[in-house]
């Protein structure tokens, strides 16, 4: 297993750049996968996978881990996991700081949690167990939300730290992220990067996110990434760079090399 | 693992905002909207109000999310059925599929299945309200389903390798089943589906496409995955039939099930040509090995 190089820039895979990547091959630090894409034994997506790991390190990114779901993890998904962090020999692997399913129904959705010393224990045993399973650095991803839970008695950023610092595990740092909820919840990002241990960040995630006509952020990756979060970026990059960073684009996705002039602005705000 | 498990107050947080979060969209006003006022209770009692927008408001983000995944998740699934139907009935038939079978995988690709099925009965239930659920279509939705059903399965199929006889498996053959390629499927059509799939792409827009006229005869397809794609191979009736019968029979009796339904005036020609169709169908790769009843 081969750690990306800190300054390392990155893409999101999706099924639409297969074709852009076959025919140019273009120069990229690293490609994240979303892990259940290719969980399955369907040939296709292991086909393009096999292509794009001949080329590129390959990290992987899930969004069905659960570690925050009131039921224990799904050992079966752990299993199918750590196989494909074997095939690919990911530098690191990732997932969310929430729940996605509750009694036998999977929301398909990043859901949020109240923030209490309750769950920081719970979340930290099953993330730590999750890394153990993994034998390689797994990373714990700071979530956007839409709601507050009354129930909460920390901030999320205490939260979000004392998971990974209890855990030993890592940050995966969305500054997307970080933007939409300080915009919805009305708190300032840059306390929230000030609580960073940058010293445990896997890896920066940016993305674009869409505004509701009664204002709220909707963290949605179809869009270019917006200039606040680039200044939050870099922020970030002044706090505690070098990281690796990526770019997520879900959805509206526009021509490749679009997509790649996007990320490149990354440079730019490093400087 | 065997942790600590979670608080149960933790469950039944989940279980309150789960139920908010599937409530189903309204459609009474020709859009899709949420319904904040039919929201759990309990889940709405968990969530702050904030300056911007009240709980109920923050809610229905998640709310709306979950159905509009869903939805694009089962059109991409069921792309012709979607494009027969038109975008605003799929859905419909969509919700109440979700809301009687809602997913349980962490596999998104799994939510849509059964869908097929779940047609079917949700077809013959629906009200005569207008040419599209008259009786032919009543017919051919179904069939569209089960195309789109067939083309899923077969990308979904690992990876396979295609049986080659070798000199021994030959001899013995006629004793032998064949066992089908997950990676290829027979479809039979009454309507010209398949045509109409070939054309999606070139028709915009979420309105229904018109239903072709029903085909004087039935038409039988072999379905194999490729390299580049999903290659079509038309079948004749009597070919369709051996490799129908070859799926559950053995080789031998497959043969014998067939000419017993073949006419006086077929037979003479039926051996050279089911040689011919059987080698064509090893060659297209439609069999993945070969098993025998007993032991040879």
């Amino acid at each position: 297993m081969t750690a990306l190089p800190r300054d390392a820039l990155g893409l999101g895979l999706r099924l639409p750049h297969y074709e852009y990547l076959v025919e140019h091959t273009p120069a990229l630090g690293y490609l994240e996968v979303i892990s259940e894409n290719f969980l399955g034994i369907a040939l296709p997506p292991q086909q393009r996978l096999d292509w794009v790991r001949a080329r590129y390190p390959v990290v992987l990114h899930g969004v069905g881990l659960n570690l925050l779901g009131h039921a224990p993890l799904d050992e079966r998904y752990l299993d199918a996991l750590c196989r494909l962090a074997d095939r690919v020999d990911a530098p690191f692997v990732t997932d969310h700081l929430c729940w996605t399913g509750a009694h036998g129904v999977s929301h398909h959705d990043l859901l949020p949690t109240p923030y209490v010393p309750e769950l920081i224990e719970l979340a930290a045993e099953r993330a730590q167990y999750v890394q153990r399973r993994l034998g390689r650095p797994f990373g714990i991803e700071n979530l956007s939300s839409y709601v507050e839970l009354r129930r909460s008695t920390m901030s999320e950023w205490d939260f979000y730290a004392a998971v990974v610092r209890e855990s030993g595990c890592w940050s995966l740092l969305d500054v997307n992220n970080v933007y939409v909820s300080s915009q919805n919840h009305g708190f300032d990002p840059r306390e929230y990067l000030r609580s960073v241990d940058f010293s445990r960040v896997l890896q920066v995630h940016l993305a674009g996110h869409t505004q509701e006509p009664d204002g709220t952020l909707v963290d949605t990756h179809d869009h270019a990434v917006a200039s606040a979060v680039w200044s939050l970026y870099a922020d970030a990059w002044r706090l505690g760079g070098p990281f690796p960073t990526m770019l997520e684009w879900d959805a509206r996705i526009p021509p490749m090399p679009e997509v790649l002039a996007e990320l490149d602005k990354a440079r730019e705000a490093r400087a | 693992m065997s942790g600590k498990p979670a608080p149960a107050w933790l469950a039944e947080l989940q279980a309150h905002f789960g139920a908010a979060l599937r409530t189903p969209l309204d459609r009474s006003t020709g859009t899709l909207r949420a319904t904040p006022e039919q929201y759990d209770a309990e889940a709405l009692a968990e969530i702050v109000d904030s300056a911007r927008a009240p709980a109920a408001d923050r809610l229905a983000v998640y709310n709306r999310q979950y159905w509009f995944r869903m939805f694009g998740v089962l059109q991409t699934a069921y792309p012709l059925t979607v494009r027969l139907l038109g975008h605003w009935r799929f859905n419909d038939f969509a919700a109440r599929f979700l809301r009687a079978h809602p997913p349980r995988d962490w596999d998104l690709d799994r939510a849509p299945d059964g869908f097929e099925t779940f047609l079917v009965d949700a077809l013959a239930d629906e009200p005569s309200r207008d040419a599209l659920f008259d009786e032919s279509a009543r017919d051919a939705l179904p069939e569209a389903a089960q195309l789109d059903a067939a083309w899923r399965a077969i990308l979904r199929a690992p990876a396979t390798s295609s049986f080659a006889p070798s000199a021994d498996g030959a001899a013995r053959l006629l004793d032998a089943s064949l066992e089908p390629s997950p990676a290829t499927a027979i479809f039979v059509e009454r309507w010209p589906l398949m045509e109409l799939k070939r054309t999606l792409a070139s028709i915009a827009g979420e309105a229904p496409v018109p239903l072709p006229s029903r085909s004087t005869e039935s038409r039988a397809w072999l379905l194999v995955r490729e390299p580049a794609g999903i290659r079509q191979h038309a079948l004749e009736p009597r070919e369709c039939q051996l490799l129908q019968l070859l799926q559950v029979h053995t080789v031998r009796d497959a043969l014998g099930a067939l000419e017993a339904q073949c006419a006086e005036t077929e037979r003479a020609a039926l051996p050279a040509q089911t040689q011919h169709w059987l080698a064509q169908s090893v060659a297209r790769g439609c069999w993945s090995g070969l098993h025998f009843e007993r032991a040879p």
